[in-house]
C-alpha cells in the first residue's frame, strides 16, 4: 500500500509516493500539477490521477495545506463572533499598543480578526488565583446570546480574563450560548491554549472560530471526493508542529495548520537528519517569492512558543520555528532612495514575472540576474524559452546609475539576496545562540540549488546538503510524519516552594489527555512516546525557555535538576544565565508522538537510492557562467545520471527535474548513495 | 539619485547597511529577552546603538525614537570623562545623570568600547529604562533618584560591586538591578561579536568605511526629502498642562526655517524653566526635533548622525527646553518630547498641507504605581503606559491605541499584572468619542481601570492634554480632553488631576495620591487629532464608526452632520441637509 504524501502550494501541488515492498520503479511515484485555487480538493485528486495512483493502491495520505493560513490573511472566513470579560473588548485589536513601523505616519493596523461590532462582552471576573471575583451575570449571558441568535452566527469565540486558571465561566457562557444557538460551533480559550498573557490566548482562539467552517468544509469535501473515488485510506493533515492529525481532528484544532505546508519540509530534513546521523541542519526552501528557513537539533526542527501571524497577533499553539523573509527567484531590485542597491522584499510573482519570462516585466529580479549569469538554463528546466535580451536589459536600468557593468550588477544583485537569505539563517541560529557554522545547510525548492553554495557562505556554513527530492520536499517529508500533538496548561510556580508531587501530578493529567488525543487518531497505547517540557523564567521575566523535564514521578533532586537544566539553556538561547537568581515555572508542555505504519528508514532510502550504476557520463552539455567577473566554460550535469561516490569539482552546474545546482569555482560537490548532493568549500572538508 | 562618495563597491555598502541595522536588532533581541524588569521586557522601554571610532552614531534600533540623539550625547560624556586610551575591550561605562549625558533618571546608558586587532572599532551603546531608581516627584533634581556620571561599571571585565550595592540600595526594585545590568552588558556583547564577525569578513578598514559611507547615505536622504519642501518659514506652538506645581500652562514655539536642503529648528520664544519636573535637557530636546522631522524626512534611512548634518538646532539655554541644574527632568521623555512633536507636525502642516498627518495624543501618559499586599504587607511598585490615539492622514484614519511616536512600548497586560501585583484590571479598552473629528478622524483612546486590593498609591504619573485633547490640522477638529479619575468603592467617579467636568483645575502631572484598598485608578486617553473637514467625511464610514461605538450616533449628527436611521443606516436627505445648515452656521 502507497504512503502518499500531498503539498498543496499557491502555485503547483505536488505528490510524493512510496511503497517498501513494491518493486523497482513502482516503489516510488511523484506529480505536479497546478493548484486549483478555487477548490484545491480538486488539485488533490488531480494529483492523485497524475501519479497514476488507484484509490485502492492508498494505504495513507498525508496532506499539507494553506488553505487556513490564506483564509485567515485574505480575512476570507465567516465572521466569528467574540465574548470577552466587560472591560476587555478590544485586546485583540488594541493588541500591546505598538506600531509597526517606527518612522512611518501613514501606517495602518492590521484588520482585526473580529471586527469590533462583533465584539461582545459581559460581567464576569476570575482572579489570577481563580477564586470567584464575579460571578457570570448570567442574564446578561443571555442577552448576548440571542444577539448572537439574532446575527445568524454560528462560530462563536468565548475567551475571558484569567481562564487560562480555571474556565468554568467561560464553560458556562457556552452553556448558555448553546441553549439560543444548538448548532453553535464555540472555541474556549481556556480550551485552545490555557496560557496566561490574555493576546495570545484571545487570538489564537479567535483564529480557531473563525477557521471551524473554513477547514472544516474543505476537509470534509475532500473526505468525499477520496470515498467517492473509492479510497478509505485514513486522512492526515500536517500540523504547524512538524506532525500530523487525523482530519477528524484537525477539524476541532483548525489553529495548528497554519504552518501545514512548510512543515513538510522540516519533516523531509528530520528523515535525512537521522539517515545520514547528521544532528544539526538549518532546512531551507527558496521559491519565487520567499525564503523560509528552519534549524533542525537532534532529527527535530526548534518550536516557537508565539507565532506573529500578524504585526501584534501572537498564535500561541507550539509551531516550527519557521521564519520566512521575502526573497526568491522573483524578488526585485531596486536602487533605494540613498542610492543603494536593494533586493526584495518585492516579487515580480508569476505575473509579470521576471523580466526575462517575456510577460511584460521590466523591473530585474534574481532570475534575471540568474540567467545573464549563465547559472540558469534558458529553457528553465524545459518549461520555456526565458529572453536573455530583455534580463540584460532590465539589469542595466539600475547597473548603469550604479556604475556597474551588467554582469557586475547581476552578481551584486546574487549576493545582496544571499545575503539576505543568510539573516534570515541567523534569525533561526544565531539569534537562538545556535552557531551555523556548526550546522549543515539542506536546499528544497525551485530557487535552493541556485544560491546555496552564497547562502552558505554568507551565514559561515560550510556543508551543503541537496536530496534527490529537492523539488517535492514537503510531499516528501508528509510522509515520513509522525503523529504529533503539544498540549500545555499554566502552571506559575516558584520553584524554591514548588510541591513537586503538583508538578507530577499537573503532567500527569496532560499527559492522559495527550494520550486520549492520540488514541483519537488512532495510535494505540503500544506505540505512543511521551515528553515532558516546561516554559520556565527567571522571576520577574516575561519571556519563558523550554526545559526537558524527566517523566515519571518529581522529587525534590528531579526539580533542581530542571532548574539546572533552565540555567543552561537560557544560557544558550541569550548568552546569559545567573544560578542566584530564583526560577519559576509558567507553562507545563507535554508531547506526545505516535506512528501508526512506521516507515523504516531503510525502506525509503533503498526506494530512494541510486538503481543500477549509470554508464552514460553524466556531463550533458557544457555552458558559459560567470564567477567573481570572469567567464568559465563548465560542464552542465543531468542529476539523473550521477553516480554513487562521483565528485564533481566547480565550477559546475547540475540540473535536476524542476531546479539547478550552481557549484561555483571553489565549490567540491560528493554524490553519496542515496543521490544527495553534498557540497562542501573544498575537497577534503568534513 | 545620491552623488554619495564611495570608497568600498555598491554592494559590499548594501550587505554593511544591512549588517549594521542587524546588530542593532540582535542587541535588542538579547536586552529584552534577558532582562528582568518588567517595563523592559514587557513594555519595550529601551534602545540599543553602534557608534563609529569618531563617537557618531551609527544605527540604533530603535523601540524609543526619543533615545535617537540622547545616546549621542551620552556616549560623548562617557568618552569625555574616560579617554578613549584609557579604555580596554572589557571596559564599560554606566550613566544616567540629566546634566551630564543622560535625560531623565531611569533611563540608564552603558557604553562600550569595540577593538579589532587593538584598533578602535566603534562603541556600543544601550539605553534602558529602569523600573526605578529612586525617583520622586519634585522640584529639585536630587528628588528624582540616582543620578549617576559617567562611572566604570565593568573595569578590564571586572565588576564594580560597590557600584552595583549602591545603585540597589537607591532602588525601590532592587531585585531587579542586577538582572538588568546582565541583560544590557548581554547587547553590547552582541554588538561585539557582529562588529568582530564583519571585520573578519571584510578587514577592520572597511568596517569602518562602511560607518563614513552610511552616515553619508542617510545624509543624502534626508537633504533630498528636505528639497522637496517649499522654502520658508513656519511656526507653531504648542504646551503642556501645567508642570504640576503651578496651575499654568507651559508653552513651547517652534519656528522651522527652510531653505534649499537644510532646515532649521528655533525654539526661541518658549517659556522659562519650569518649577515641575517636565524640562528637557538639551539631549532629549534634540531627540525630540530629529525624531518628529524623520517621520516626513527619511523615514526608512538609518537612524544616525548623518541626519543631524542637515539640521540646525536652536534651542536657546534657561528655557524649559534647555534647563540647567537642578531643574528636575523626571517627564522630559514623555510630556515635552511629545509636544515638540505635535508642535513640529504642526507647523509641517503648513509646509506640506497635502502630506502632514493630525498631532497624534502626543502623550504616553506614564506612571508608576504601588500597592500593598493586603495578606503579607509587601509593597509592589509596577509601571503601565496608557496609549492614546494617532491623527488622521491625508487618506485614511489614524490608528487606535497606539503607542506615541516618541517611543514604541507595550502595554502592560492585565493577566500579568494580575499575577504579580496586588491589582485587579478591570477596564482597557477604547473610549467612544474620544478621537478628533475629520474627513479622516483620529484613532480613538483608551480607557483604563486598575483596582487596588490594599492600599495603592499613584507614585507618579506624567500626562496632559487634560485642557483640550489633540488639535486637527486642515479643518480637522480637537480629540476629546485626558480624564483622571478616582472610582471609589461605591462606585463614584471623581476628578483627581487636569480640568473636571465641573470645570475645576488640578495639576495633571500626579504625585503622591493614594487609594484605599477597592478604590480604582481610572484614566481616560484621548485620541489623534482629526484631518480636513468633517463635513466632507464619507457618511458611510461614519455610519460603520457608530455600529463599531467608535463614534456616537450624537457626535455623528453634531460634528459629522450625519443622520442615522434607527438600524443605523445613513439617511441620505436628512444628512444632505443637515450638512447644509451645518456649512452655514459655520
Amino acid at each position: 500500500m502507497l504512503r502518499v504524501g500531498i503539498d498543496v502550494g499557491g502555485t503547483f501541488t505536488d505528490l510524493f509516493a512510496w511503497d517498501a515492498r513494491a518493486d523497482g520503479s513502482a516503489r516510488v511515484r511523484t506529480a505536479k500539477v497546478l493548484t486549483t485555487p478555487a477548490d484545491p480538493a480538486i488539485g488533490v485528486m488531480n494529483a492523485l490521477s497524475a501519479a497514476g495512483i488507484a484509490p485502492a493502491e492508498i494505504g495513507t495520505i498525508i496532506h499539507g495545506t494553506t488553505i487556513g493560513t490564506n483564509a485567515l490573511i485574505e480575512r476570507k472566513y465567516p465572521e466569528p463572533v467574540m465574548v470577552t470579560t466587560a472591560g476587555f473588548r478590544d485586546t485583540l485589536e488594541i493588541g500591546r499598543q505598538r506600531r509597526r513601523h517606527l518612522y512611518d505616519p501613514y501606517q495602518v493596523k492590521s484588520r482585526p480578526l473580529i471586527s469590533r461590532r462583533n465584539r461582545l462582552t459581559v460581567s464576569e471576573k476570575l482572579g489570577s488565583d481563580g477564586t470567584t471575583v464575579k460571578p457570570l451575570d448570567r442574564d446578561e449571558a443571555r442577552r448576548v446570546a440571542e444577539h448572537i441568535a439574532s446575527l445568524g452566527t454560528k462560530n462563536v469565540a468565548i475567551a475571558f480574563i484569567n481562564s487560562y486558571v480555571d474556565g468554568r465561566h467561560e464553560r458556562e457562557m457556552r452553556e448558555i450560548v448553546l441553549e439560543a444557538i444548538p448548532d453553535a460551533r464555540i472555541a474556549l480559550s481556556s480550551e485552545t491554549r490555557p496560557k496566561i498573557r490574555e493576546l495570545g490566548r484571545f487570538v489564537t482562539t479567535a483564529i480557531r472560530a473563525a477557521l471551524f467552517p473554513v477547514v472544516g468544509d474543505y476537509l470534509t469535501r475532500l473526505e468525499g471526493l477520496l470515498a467517492a473515488a473509492g479510497s478509505n485510506a485514513p486522512l492526515f493533515i500536517v500540523k504547524s508542529n512538524g506532525g500530523m492529525m487525523r482530519s477528524a481532528t484537525a477539524k476541532e484544532r483548525p489553529e495548528e495548520l497554519i504552518e501545514s505546508g512548510p512543515a513538510g519540509g522540516v519533516a523531509a530534513g528530520s528523515f535525512l537528519s537521522n539517515l545520514l546521523d547528521t544532528k544539526s541542519m538549518i532546512i531551507t526552501d527558496v521559491g519565487g517569492t520567499s525564503f523560509e528557513a528552519c534549524l533542525m537539533e537532534n532529527g527535530r526542527g526548534l518550536v516557537i512558543d508565539e507565532y506573529e501571524l500578524e504585526w501584534e497577533m501572537p498564535l500561541i499553539t507550539p509551531m516550527l520555528d519557521i521564519r520566512s523573509i521575502g526573497a526568491g527567484g522573483g524578488s526585485i531590485a531596486w536602487i533605494d532612495q540613498g542610492g543603494s542597491l536593494r533586493v526584495g522584499p518585492q516579487s515580480a510573482g508569476a505575473d509579470p514575472g521576471p523580466a526575462c519570462y517575456g510577460r511584460g516585466g521590466t523591473r530585474p529580479t534574481v532570475t534575471d540576474a540568474n540567467l545573464v549569469l549563465g547559472r540558469l538554463n534558458t529553457t528553465l528546466s524545459g518549461k520555456f524559452q526565458l529572453d536573455y535580451e530583455a534580463a540584460a536589459a532590465a539589469i542595466r536600468t539600475i547597473a548603469e546609475p550604479l556604475g556597474l557593468s551588467i554582469l557586475d550588477c547581476a552578481e551584486g544583485i546574487i549576493e545582496i539576496v544571499c545575503e539576505n537569505m543568510a539573516g534570515a539563517i541567523r534569525m533561526v541560529s544565531t539569534d537562538r545562540g545556535r552557531d551555523p557554522r556548526d550546522q549543515t545547510l539542506v536546499a528544497f525548492g525551485g530557487a535552493g540549488g541556485l544560491h546555496a553554495y552564497t547562502v552558505a557562505r554568507a551565514a559561515g556554513i560550510n556543508r551543503i546538503l541537496i536530496p534527490p527530492f529537492a523539488g517535492v520536499a514537503c510531499a516528501f517529508g508528509a510522509t515520513t510524519m509522525e503523529v504529533r500533538h503539544d498540549l500545555e496548561a499554566t502552571l506559575y510556580a516558584p520553584v524554591e516552594n514548588l510541591d513537586p508531587n503538583a508538578l507530577t501530578h499537573s503532567f500527569t493529567k496532560l499527559e492522559q489527555e495527550c494520550c486520549h488525543l492520540l488514541e483519537k487518531d488512532g495510535i494505540t497505547p503500544e506505540q505512543i512516546t511521551l515528553e515532558r517540557s516546561a516554559l520556565m523564567r527567571y522571576i520577574g521575566q516575561s519571556y519563558e525557555v523550554a526545559t526537558p523535564v524527566p517523566g515519571g514521578n518529581l522529587d525534590t533532586a528531579a526539580v533542581a535538576e530542571i532548574a539546572a537544566a533552565f540555567h543552561r539553556e537560557h544560557k544558550r538561547e541569550y548568552g546569559v544565565s545567573s544560578e542566584s537568581f530564583p526560577v519559576a515555572f509558567v507553562t507545563l508542555r507535554v508531547t506526545g508522538y505516535g506512528q501508526i505504519t512506521k516507515p523504516e528508514a531503510g525502506d525509503l532510502a533503498a526506494a530512494l537510492g541510486q538503481g543500477d550504476r549509470n554508464e552514460t557520463p553524466s556531463v550533458k552539455e557544457r555552458r558559459r557562467v560567470y564567477f567573481s567577473g570572469q567567464k568559465y566554460e563548465v560542464d552542465v550535469h543531468d542529476a539523473a545520471r550521477l553516480n554513487t561516490g562521483q565528485r564533481i569539482h566547480g565550477p559546475a552546474i547540475i540540473e535536476q527535474p524542476d531546479s539547478e545546482v550552481v557549484l561555483p569555482p571553489d565549490a567540491f560537490a560528493q554524490i553519496d548513495q542515496y543521490g544527495n548532493i553534498i557540497i562542501t568549500g573544498e575537497e577534503g572538508v568534513r | 539619485m545620491t552623488q554619495r562618495q564611495r570608497q568600498i563597491d555598491p554592494i559590499t555598502f548594501e550587505v554593511l547597511r544591512r549588517s549594521f541595522e542587524y546588530t542593532c536588532e540582535r542587541m535588542s533581541l538579547v536586552l529584552q529577552k534577558a532582562s528582568f524588569s518588567p517595563i523592559i521586557y514587557d513594555m519595550v522601554d529601551y534602545s540599543n546603538a553602534i557608534f563609529d571610532p569618531n563617537v557618531d552614531l551609527i544605527g540604533q534600533t530603535a523601540n524609543c525614537p526619543v533615545h535617537i540623539a540622547a545616546m549621542h550625547f551620552s556616549a560623548h560624556a562617557s568618552i569625555e570623562r574616560f579617554p578613549i586610551e584609557e579604555l580596554g575591550p572589557d571596559d564599560v561605562i554606566i550613566l544616567n545623570d540629566p546634566y551630564n549625558g543622560g535625560t531623565h533618571t531611569p533611563d540608564v546608558t552603558m557604553t562600550m568600547p569595540i577593538f579589532y586587532d587593538g584598533t578602535l572599532l566603534g562603541f556600543a551603546v544601550s539605553r534602558a529604562h529602569w523600573t526605578d531608581v529612586g525617583s520622586g516627584f519634585d522640584t529639585h533634581i536630587a528628588g528624582e533618584g540616582l543620578r549617576l556620571p559617567p562611572m566604570m561599571l565593568y573595569k578590564e571585565g571586572k565588576t564594580n560591586t560597590d557600584l552595583i550595592n549602591i545603585i540597589k540600595n537607591s532602588s525601590r526594585t532592587p531585585q531587579y538591578v542586577e538582572g538588568d545590568i546582565q541583560a544590557q552588558l548581554g547587547a553590547l556583547r552582541a554588538a561585539r561579536d557582529e562588529f568582530t564577525r564583519l571585520a573578519d569578513k571584510y578587514g577592520a578598514d572597511i568596517v569602518r568605511q562602511g560607518m563614513r559611507e552610511v552616515l553619508d547615505y542617510t545624509q543624502q536622504m534626508t537633504k533630498e526629502a528636505i528639497s522637496r519642501i517649499p522654502d520658508g518659514v513656519y511656526e507653531a506652538s504648542d504646551y503642556v498642562d501645567s508642570d504640576g506645581f503651578t496651575d499654568d500652562p507651559v508653552r513651547l514655539h517652534v519656528k522651522l526655517t527652510v531653505a534649499g536642503d537644510r532646515i532649521g529648528v528655533d525654539f526661541t520664544g518658549s517659556d522659562p524653566v519650569a518649577i515641575g519636573p517636565i524640562n528637557s535637557p538639551y539631549a532629549n530636546t534634540a531627540s525630540a526635533a530629529y525624531y518628529s522631522l524623520k517621520f516626513f524626512l527619511n523615514p526608512d534611512a538609518p537612524p544616525n548622525a548623518g541626519m543631524y548634518r542637515q539640521v540646525d538646532l536652536t534651542i536657546p539655554e534657561n528655557t524649559w527646553l534647555n534647563p540647567r541644574w537642578p531643574a528636575p527632568t523626571l517627564g522630559c521623555t514623555t510630556a515635552a518630547s511629545s509636544k515638540i512633536t505635535a508642535a513640529i507636525w504642526m507647523a509641517l502642516s503648513q509646509a506640506i498641507p497635502d502630506r502632514i498627518v493630525a498631532p497624534t495624543c502626543a502623550e504616553c501618559n506614564w506612571f508608576v504605581a504601588s500597592s500593598t499586599d493586603p495578606a503579607t504587607g509587601e509593597l509592589h511598585v509596577f509601571t503601565d503606559l496608557p496609549a492614546g490615539g494617532w491623527g488622521g492622514t491625508p487618506t485614511h484614519d489614524g490608528m487606535h491605541v497606539t503607542m506615541d511616536p516618541l517611543g514604541n512600548c507595550q502595554n502592560l497586560p492585565a493577566e500579568i499584572a494580575e499575577l504579580l501585583f496586588p491589582v485587579r484590571y478591570n477596564s482597557y479598552e477604547m473610549r467612544t468619542d474620544s478621537a478628533g473629528a475629520g474627513r479622516y478622524r483620529g484613532g480613538a483612546g483608551v480607557r483604563l481601570e486598575v483596582e487596588f486590593l490594599g492600599r495603592g498609591e499613584i507614585i507618579w504619573m506624567e500626562c496632559s492634554r487634560t485642557r483640550e485633547g489633540s488639535p486637527g490640522v486642515n479643518g480637522g477638529l480637537h480629540s476629546a480632553r485626558q480624564r483622571q479619575l478616582r472610582k471609589t468603592r461605591d462606585g463614584l467617579l471623581e476628578s483627581i488631576g487636569g480640568l473636571a467636568d465641573d470645570g475645576t483645575w488640578r495639576p495633571q502631572m500626579l504625585g503622591g495620591i493614594h487609594f484605599q484598598p477597592g478604590e480604582s485608578f481610572v484614566f481616560e486617553s484621548t485620541g489623534g487629532g482629526g484631518w480636513g473637514d468633517p463635513l466632507t467625511r464619507d457618511p458611510q464610514l461614519v455610519a460603520q464608526d457608530v455600529r463599531d461605538d467608535i463614534v456616537s450616533k450624537e457626535q455623528a449628527y453634531l460634528l459629522y452632520g450625519v443622520v442615522l436611521t434607527a438600524d443605523l443606516a445613513v439617511d441620505q436627505l436628512a444628512t444632505r441637509a443637515r450638512r447644509a445648515k451645518a456649512r452655514n452656521e459655520s
